[in-house]
């Protein structure tokens, strides 16, 4: 299968301190979306600003579609397209003008240029508001131009930094919905960076997950969940009564396979719950510990993710952030 | 080449689009420039403090107001650069096929075009209060491409300095900071023959003086006998301003 992405040994260095990448190895298929998962700071956006030859790498090497990024930035570029986290239109002219600035930016002939705007305005339920200026626009229609203005071309891989972020669900629906066929029709291969495990989950064919420039885990969603085993027991105990040690007590036991701590439980992951439960409450009571909840999951994407990365996700303050950052951008 | 050469068009373009939604900045930045011209160019040449020769004071700094405006809408240029490089869309333009040069200097033109307008608008307050203007379409044109061209060069500059000044704040503050020496140290308001040595040193490697003074020979006093001396300046001035935002484009960023 057709390479779309290959890194090898990837490094970037920020001022000769910050690691951002430590030897990133990283293949996509062709044709396939790919998520790129991990918290803040964790080397997302700097690994995507390298493959698209914004800026170099330390040292290691990247392709595109078998192309270096160093070496052959211009070729690259003709290839892919790119939609940034902050906002990337021009909020003082209308939608239909963004996206025929755009047009002819990419050099798309002239008697091409209404058809293929049509379309990409079709393509994101935008044909309505096209005339509009776009500081009228909400969160999600801004969103969806920027995806139209990278769909004019039909890229062969579009990158999409955090394409989601401080949208409100059913605009995420809608978002995912247009990428989806542009997957479909065009045979787009889609490379996102997310903190959303739903999002990961739900979109992605694979998923790779990055904490502090390092890659700690990769897979398709499934395999990801069924890397941790079998089921998770999640036991809460009473307030101020949690005793960090009998985490030991459990892993000491065979049918345990692995338990990770938290502030106010343990995640006892094993491969059949209904027979380790009596096993492991006969443990807690023996140590005189007071359960206060117990309760059998599968394991979700956040578990993968609280496995390798050690903490989950909470963000609300930055996505916030961003919200109101776009937010002052589209009114000047 | 040509490639590049349609980029910059496209550049222009958008600055007209953008001129034909929204125009009150025009009206604003154009009330500064009038108050020049209609209060303090009366007042200073009631005084004759000033030796103009034939030339009517008010006659004499309408160019420099003109161009000190022109200059000042360059200048801040670069502000629009250090918002679109806070929002993603340098990003984004630095990841299409267009090439950096013809971003910097599509750009930079666009600044000219933007500066052009509000050149314009100075104009018919001028002529209301009774400022001379040589009647010759040609010399107007000409002049009117100088201010255009060198806009350019002083948008460069800005973005030069964008690159460096990843802050409003501070790209803010080094903007002033290079404004009035620029318009001081030049003959937008007075010879250069009156002015003390050093700053009339200073004033030869000025480009706003010889952009002034191209222009005030073609709109105000038809002394053209530098003139050539003045296109050289400002192509050379254009051409190297050009060539260092080019290069350090990349570095907005980054």
């Amino acid at each position: 299968m057709e390479l779309a992405v290959q890194t090898k040994g990837l490094v970037k260095v920020y001022g000769g301190k910050v690691r951002a990448l430590d030897k990133v190895d990283l293949t996509v298929d062709a044709g396939t979306s790919f998520a790129l998962l991990g918290p803040n700071g964790a080397g997302k956006t700097t690994l995507m600003r390298i493959l698209t030859t914004q800026i170099r790498p330390t040292a290691g090497e990247a392709r595109v579609f078998g192309l270096d990024v160093v070496r052959q930035g211009s070729k690259v570029r003709r290839l892919i397209s790119y939609v940034p986290q902050e906002m990337s239109v021009w909020t003082d002219i209308s939608g239909y003008e963004n996206l025929l600035i755009y047009a002819k930016i990419f050099g798309i002939p002239r008697h091409e240029r209404r058809k293929v705007i049509d379309e990409v305005l079709e393509n994101m339920g935008l044909t309505g508001v096209q005339n509009e200026p776009v500081s009228t626009y909400s969160g999600g229609m801004i969103r969806r131009l920027e995806i139209a203005c990278a769909m004019l071309i039909k890229p062969k891989i579009i990158f999409l930094d955090e394409p989601t972020i401080g949208l409100d669900p059913a605009a995420r629906k809608v978002v995912w919905e247009s990428l989806q066929v542009f997957k479909r029709e065009y045979g787009v291969t889609i490379f996102f960076n997310t903190h959303y495990m739903d999002e990961a989950d739900q979109y992605a064919d694979n998923i790779a997950i990055i904490n502090q420039g390092k890659i700690v885990a990769r897979g398709t969603a499934e395999e990801l969940k069924h890397s941790l085993g079998g089921e998770i027991i999640t036991i809460t105990f009473e307030k101020g009564i949690f005793k960090p040690d009998i985490a030991q007590e459990f892993r000491k036991s065979s049918y345990v396979k692995d338990v990770i701590v938290e502030e106010e439980g343990l995640n006892v992951i094993v491969s059949d719950a209904e027979s380790t439960l009596p096993y492991l409450i006969n443990i807690l009571r023996e140590n005189g510990v007071p359960i206060g909840r117990v309760s059998i999951t599968r394991p979700t994407l956040d578990d993968v993710f609280l496995k390798f990365v050690g903490t989950r996700i909470v963000e609300k303050g930055r996505i916030s952030d961003v919200k109101h950052m776009r937010d002052m951008i589209r009114k000047g | 080449m040509i490639k590049g050469l349609k980029i910059m068009l496209v550049m222009v373009e958008l600055e007209l689009r953008r001129l034909r939604h929204d125009r009150t900045e025009l009206y604003f930045r154009a009330v500064q420039p009038i108050l020049w011209i209609v209060i303090y160019g009366p007042v200073m040449s009631s005084v004759r403090a000033i030796p103009t020769g034939e030339v009517p004071y008010t006659d004499f700094i309408t160019p420099g107001i003109m161009i000190q405006t022109t200059t000042f809408v360059s200048i801040f240029y670069g502000l629009m650069m250090v918002w679109e490089r806070d929002s993603g869309i340098l990003k984004k333009l630095l990841v299409t096929p267009a090439s950096r040069y013809s971003v910097v200097i599509g750009r930079s033109m666009a600044s000219g075009v933007r500066a052009l307008f509000q050149a314009l608008i100075i104009l018919p307050v001028a002529l209301i209060i009774g400022v001379h203007f040589i009647h010759n379409p040609v010399y107007f044109v000409l002049a009117f491409t100088i201010i255009f061209l060198a806009s350019g060069g002083f948008a460069a500059i800005s973005i030069l300095i964008a690159s460096f000044m990843k802050t409003r704040e501070r790209f803010l503050g080094l903007g002033q900071a290079i404004i009035m020496p620029l318009f001081f140290a030049s003959n937008a308001l007075y010879p250069t023959q009156i002015m003390p040595p050093l700053l009339r040193e200073i004033s030869t490697f000025n480009p706003l003086s010889y952009v002034v003074d191209a222009v005030r020979g073609l709109l105000i006093t038809g002394d053209l006998s530098n003139l050539l001396m003045d296109l050289a300046s400002i192509t050379i001035f254009d051409a190297i301003s050009f060539i260092l935002a080019s290069i350090s484009f990349r570095r907005i960023i980054e």
